[in-house]
């Protein structure tokens, strides 16, 4: 009968464990809630997952995902923790000017809790689509929220810093960058003529296909805010794997190439006289732009940085 | 004859011991080592470092998930080899796991806004629907296990048909749903032990019970029938056990393959064919595979996560090698 | 008289699939994000006339169609080699992990190496392709005959093995996951002339093979004992049949991705019109497998307009169902 009963046992373990571990669970949440009623001030912040209620001005800040890393480094604030994908040179020049050392906390898929709590962060902002299971988590190590990014466009992008400047304590600071923020981009925009009729269309070059970017998409509302009209204003997807029949239909006067590798359908395609018909090419209006700044980071920095690549290349290259 | 398959409860021991040294062993492996001795002063209450947190909030709810599912997948596997009498089948060929992937990724992908508890849900009813597909196809025509592995595969097939329609029509939200996709106990918590445990507690002991019937149908239907087992309802009964084993595992986990394939070849290895061992040989060695691969996935290139799918294919393969090579020999 | 009625049948089979043909070609041709009438259409193929639809034409649509023209065929005829020398119906591309096994070597080739050219790639699919195929032709052929189940089974279990490392692969490599999964559903949507030039002599070799197959093949439907009593060699024409598989099916995943199900539907539908004759089934299947491809074609570019969906979504949503429909029979033929 010994099977039947290390069989019995390991059950009785699993029992065990599981007892003791969901006590601890409400201890822990206990005294992690006591600490942050002995601050100050306390805010609720509403986002995607109901509300939080943050004390004081978090120091130690968590980010998930590249976009909240723009966010806080708008305002000044450097994050200790980040979801780099192991990997910093994932983080555009311009904002890694801003922040200073961080410790990475692995892939924005499956980042370590561990190492997460293990900086005893006091806010993490996480993104909706891709941590939403973990929120719970999350929650017991530091007050979080989440916000969509991966999900949203650039008016989406305002909201959500918005909610970051509030849940860092610096709702007026945050008013100020935005002000700020959006004379840069009515700069930007003066410079784009009031009757600019030209269509634009940014799209990512693989190997594999051309992934064009329409209206609804990041870097599609961002251009479309200052007035530059998308080649492509219809599909219910904001991402459209299209081939050269299409592009030479939808015939954008401008293109920006985000290039992934340096044989892409593209390099076929330029042998074909359609592709040297389209109004873009035809102009000189193909522009290579850098990838991990076009459609990886959304926030306010590279919005601006964006802009200016797409100001300078249609306005100042002339 | 093999000296080891006259001892089959001395393989129960060790395989017993083998997990409880993993168990042990996992606890400590992660982005924060700790070394056994550490591990020991936790168990005994004397732990300072303030590595308990990290203990008890991340690493032992994904140890318990992981020997939770895998003993939920390797008994399933187990069970659904003696049902279909071939050593092939498992949860994710006869479309059990593809049914509650679809269901998954149309929940992920369509409507993102859902309660979280939404995606368990979704995928045992992606699962329990396979169930009902088999039993609509392969159980009216009077099944057949041939007949009820043709019928899983191809609702399947039709499952996989419609995650790849998805993934497809939203190319950059299939990143969230690949991790489920490959089956992860990453950022598991106590919530999830608990909606694992009593499908495990009842489900285990049940099917324990049940192994004599899975014995009996082994010796074919005819024979079976003779010592009057009432073949059709022992199989559907069985068949809906392996469903409920295998759905809650994957609701838990995701899609993680192999683990019901390879956990029962193992076992049997080791304690030969009869079900009152092969089942709980099966049910240890399918926790261990998981911990196991959990624990390379948490260890080898920290602060980066490799999802345990992956591993458990990893592992797989070779293993499948290993087994091609036997059955040409035979 | 029944010899009349079959030769009637088989002619009237025959005549109505190059009609098919004929007008899922124009179609293909025709249909698109830039649309050209039909009457355009058969204009501007005999009289390119240097304009936007002409060579629109020219450099884009004819070469896909052309490329889902012949590797419709190719898969079809790799289906119906496969299911003559296994005397299984359910044995094609794709259950056997022919096409899992090149796609993965592709995979690899792409992601890894991104240097390669594709027609290095190319043998790299070859590889897999056989590798894939040996892997499930043991497994399901051990322990007395390859039944159905047994092959299906085997088949299934090496292809969530070899998917898993692709995705393994996928999850590694973020930036490419987009480019991978579109390739993995399979398409030959922006094929171009290069990638005709490519399989146009592979396909070629294998096609004609396959011609050359089709009497002994016929033969060994009768039963091993049958054929080596016909004096038939059947250790060498499996052998043969087998490379000829590698070929037609490697050659397919190289140029357009796995495309699934050609290879089951087609010869099961035109063994069960037609009987098993190869020396018929074969070209006629063949015939078919372009007319199903053709036309999936041209229905992919409605499902995520005005973006592209791959073609193998398309043959996956026919032929998954005619896969249940199949097994619901317990694979038997006929």
């Amino acid at each position: 009968m010994k099977k039947y009963w290390s069989y019995i046992g390991l059950l009785f373990l699993v029992l065990l464990l599981a007892a003791c571990g969901s006590e601890n669970e409400g201890e822990q949440k206990e005294s992690s809630n006591g600490e942050g009623s002995s601050e100050q001030e306390t805010r609720v912040i509403e986002h995607e997952m109901g509300e939080t209620e943050i004390s004081g001005q978090p120091e130690k800040v968590v980010a998930l995902e590249f976009s909240f890393v723009d966010n806080l480094a708008s305002l000044g604030v450097s994050p200790v923790g980040i979801a780099d994908d192991n990997d910093e040179a994932r983080i555009i020049e311009p904002i890694r000017e801003k922040i200073d050392d961080y410790t990475s906390v692995g892939t924005r898929k499956q980042p370590s809790l561990e190492v997460i709590s293990s900086l005893q962060p006091d806010l993490i902002i996480a993104d909706m689509q891709r941590h939403k299971d973990i929120y719970d988590q999350l929650s017991e190590i530091a007050p979080t929220i989440i916000l969509p990014s991966l999900a949203a466009d650039y008016d989406g992008i305002i909201d959500s810093f918005q909610t970051v400047s509030k849940a860092v304590g610096m709702e007026e600071h945050g008013e100020e960058v935005l002000t700020e923020h959006k004379e840069t981009m009515e700069e930007l925009r003066s410079q784009v003529p009031e009757d600019e009729d030209r269509t634009v269309l940014p799209a990512v070059v693989a190997d594999s296909g051309y992934f064009a970017h329409n209206m609804e998409s990041y870097t599609g509302s961002l251009l479309e805010s200052i007035g530059l009209k998308n080649a492509i204003q219809s599909g219910d997807d904001r991402y459209n794997k299209i081939n050269l029949e299409q592009l030479v239909e939808f015939d954008p006067d401008v293109m920006f190439h985000m290039s992934s590798g340096d044989q892409t359908v593209v390099t076929e395609w330029e042998g074909s006289e359609l592709y040297r018909d389209i109004s873009a090419v035809k102009n000189g209006e193909v522009h290579e732009v850098d990838r991990n700044m076009w459609s990886r980071f959304r926030g306010l920095i590279s919005s601006e940085k964006i802009l200016e690549d797409a100001v300078q290349y249609l306005y100042e290259g002339q | 004859m093999n000296p080891l398959i006259r001892t089959p409860k001395r393989w129960l021991g060790m395989l017993l011991m083998l997990l409880l040294v993993m168990t042990y062993l996992s606890i400590g492996i992660g982005a924060v080592w700790i070394g056994p001795a550490g591990i020991f002063e936790y168990i005994i209450g004397k732990e300072a470092s303030g590595q308990a947190y990290i203990i008890e909030n991340f690493r032992l709810p994904r140890i318990v998930v992981g020997l939770l599912a895998g003993t939920g997948l390797g008994l399933s596997g187990a069970i659904l080899q003696g049902v279909i009498r071939n050593p092939l089948a498992s949860p994710d060929v006869i479309g059990i796991t593809k049914g509650a992937g679809l269901a998954a990724a149309a929940v992920i992908l369509l409507y993102p806004g859902l309660p979280v508890l939404a995606l368990p849900a979704a995928a045992f009813s992606g699962a329990a629907l396979v169930m009902l597909g088999l039993y609509v196809f392969a159980f009216r025509r009077g099944v057949q296990p041939a007949t009820l592995a043709l019928i899983g595969i191809a609702l399947g097939a039709v499952c996989q048909a419609g995650i790849q329609f998805l993934t497809i029509k939203f190319p950059l939200e299939t990143n969230a749903a690949l991790v489920w996709l490959t089956g992860s106990v990453w950022g598991k918590d106590w919530t999830d032990v608990l909606m694992l445990v009593p499908f495990i507690l009842i489900g285990a002991p049940a099917a324990w019970l049940l192994s004599r019937k899975l014995d009996v149908l082994n010796l074919g239907d005819d024979v079976a029938e003779g010592l009057g087992e009432p073949v059709q309802k022992a199989r559907l009964s069985l068949l809906a056990l392996a469903v409920v084993l295998a759905g809650a595992s994957v609701a838990v986990v995701g899609t993680l393959g192999f683990v019901g394939l390879i956990a029962p070849h193992i076992a049997r290895q080791m304690v030969g064919n009869r079900h009152v061992y092969l089942l709980p040989a099966s049910a240890l060695t399918g926790a261990l595979l998981l911990v196991t691969a959990d624990s390379l996935g948490r260890g080898l290139f920290p602060p980066t996560e490799v999802p345990a799918g992956i591993f458990t294919a990893v592992i797989g393969a070779p293993y499948f090698l290993f087994l091609l090579r036997k059955i040409q020999k035979s | 008289m029944n010899q009349t009625l079959h030769r009637f049948k088989t002619g009237t089979v025959i005549v109505v699939g190059i009609l098919l043909l004929l007008a899922s070609f124009t179609a293909s041709l025709s249909i698109g994000a830039y649309a050209i009438s039909f009457s355009e259409v058969l204009s501007l193929l005999f009289s390119p006339d240097g304009s936007k639809a002409s060579s629109i034409i020219d450099t884009i649509r004819l070469p896909r169609a052309v490329t889902g023209i012949v590797i419709g065929m190719c898969l079809a005829a790799a289906g119906a080699i496969m299911q003559a020398i296994t005397n299984n119906p359910l044995a094609s591309p794709q259950v056997f992990g022919v096409n899992a096994g090149a796609s993965l070597m592709v995979v690899i080739g792409v992601v890894l190496f991104p240097g390669l050219g594709a027609g290095t790639l190319v043998y790299g699919a070859f590889l897999g392709a056989a590798v894939g195929g040996a892997a499930v032709y043991y497994m399901a052929s051990t322990g007395g005959g390859m039944t159905p189940v047994k092959l299906a089974l085997s088949g299934i279990t090496i292809h969530l093995l070899l998917s898993s490392m692709i995705e393994g692969i996928v999850l590694f490599h973020e930036t490419s996951t987009e480019d991978v999964l579109f390739w993995l559903a399979g398409g030959i949507d922006g094929r171009t002339w290069t990638d005709v030039n490519l399989l146009l002599p592979w396909a070629a070799v294998g096609l004609a093979g396959a011609g050359i197959l089709g009497k002994p093949l016929t033969t060994l439907g009768l039963g091993d004992d049958v054929a080596q009593g016909l004096g038939q060699k059947i250790g060498w024409i499996r052998g043969g049949a087998a490379l000829l598989v590698v070929v037609l099916a490697g050659i397919s995943v190289a140029v357009a991705g796995p495309i699934g199900f050609i290879g089951l539907i087609i010869p099961n539908i035109i063994r069960k019109l037609l009987g098993p004759d190869y020396r018929i089934l074969l070209p006629v299947s063949a015939l078919y497998g372009a007319v199903l491809l053709t036309s999936a074609d041209v229905l992919s570019r409605f499902i995520s307009y005005p973006g592209e969906a791959p073609v193998g979504i398309v043959t996956a949503l026919i032929g998954a169902p005619f896969f249940l429909y199949l097994a619901g029979r317990g694979g038997r033929n006929g």
